[in-house]
């Protein structure tokens, strides 16, 4: 059986990934999708100590987090529709303004 | 070599390369579908984990529906011009995210955790079943976080409608 901690190392350099993703990337969908990224790391993590502690509470977590995902994505991208009918744009250059 | 850690390498080597394929892909076409390919095969980890739930869940909610999500918004807004990736944060945010992981993967090797504790032993999961566990925990001690998911999702939807009306196009036919 692989230990517990590489299941974490894995949740860490997935988190890492999606936060670089978040910095580098200019394409606002683009960004959006490494949060999801991120969330799948910290999901990792949950099962992984759930694994190790012996307790099912993690998982439960686990499905709070992609009910919240879930959300996220609908609530994302509506705005993201609405800022592209705004704006025709999806760059975060261009997006500087709070107000339009 | 054991089953599982074949299956734990090859999910996990896969779900990284296609982690670093979902940050660096220029066009995001590809993005989205190295997005699937993570999703799948974090989904494979957690059924070396022994979360069966949560791996059908991940597949069934995330691979499906939020890919769903992205690629019809993607389908709707036009390709992006632009430089994909801003050359002069990734010469900064390289450096710092790799000694960022670095202390995670520190921390999470010879960091002190707590012992189990918990009551799941390998043999009572074995008897009642994943679902039946994570199920029974979920309906009695974390019964008010699910009726707060609820609430959540009902507002998100309402969100999600009233953002993506039409609103501005019929303003200007009434301008015209």
């Amino acid at each position: 059986m692989v230990p517990y901690e590489y299941y974490v190392v894995l949740s860490a350099l997935l988190m890492v990934l999606g936060l670089v993703g978040v910095i580098i990337r200019k394409n606002i969908i683009a960004m959006l999708i490494s949060t999801e990224l991120m969330l799948n790391a910290v999901n990792i993590a949950f099962v992984a100590f759930d694994f190790k502690l012996q307790e099912v509470a993690g998982q439960v977590f686990v499905f709070f987090i992609l009910t919240i995902a879930a959300a996220e994505a609908a609530v994302g991208l509506g705005l993201i529709m609405a800022i592209y009918r705004m704006k025709k744009d999806v760059s975060v250059e261009k997006l500087t303004e709070l107000k339009f | 070599m054991d089953l599982s850690v074949i299956a734990f390498w090859s999910f996990s080597t896969l779900a990284v390369l296609s982690a670093i394929g979902v940050v660096f892909f220029k066009n995001i076409i590809y993005s989205v579908l190295s997005l699937i390919s993570t999703l799948i095969m974090v989904s494979g980890l957690f059924f070396t984990l022994g979360a069966e739930l949560v791996g059908a869940l991940q597949i069934l909610i995330y691979a499906v529906a939020i890919v769903v999500f992205y690629v019809l918004v993607i389908s709707t807004v036009p390709e992006y011009k632009g430089k994909a990736i801003d050359p002069k944060y990734m010469l900064l945010s390289l450096p710092v995210g790799f000694l960022l992981f670095l202390e995670l993967a520190y921390v999470s090797v010879y960091g002190a955790w707590a012992s189990n504790t918990g009551i799941f032993k390998p043999e009572v999961l074995n008897e009642i079943g994943n679902v039946k566990a994570v199920s029974t925990i979920l309906f009695t001690k974390f019964l008010f976080p699910f009726e707060v998911a609820s609430l959540i999702l009902l507002v998100a939807m309402i969100g999600a409608i009233i953002l993506g009306r039409k609103e501005q196009v019929m303003d200007e036919e009434e301008v015209k």
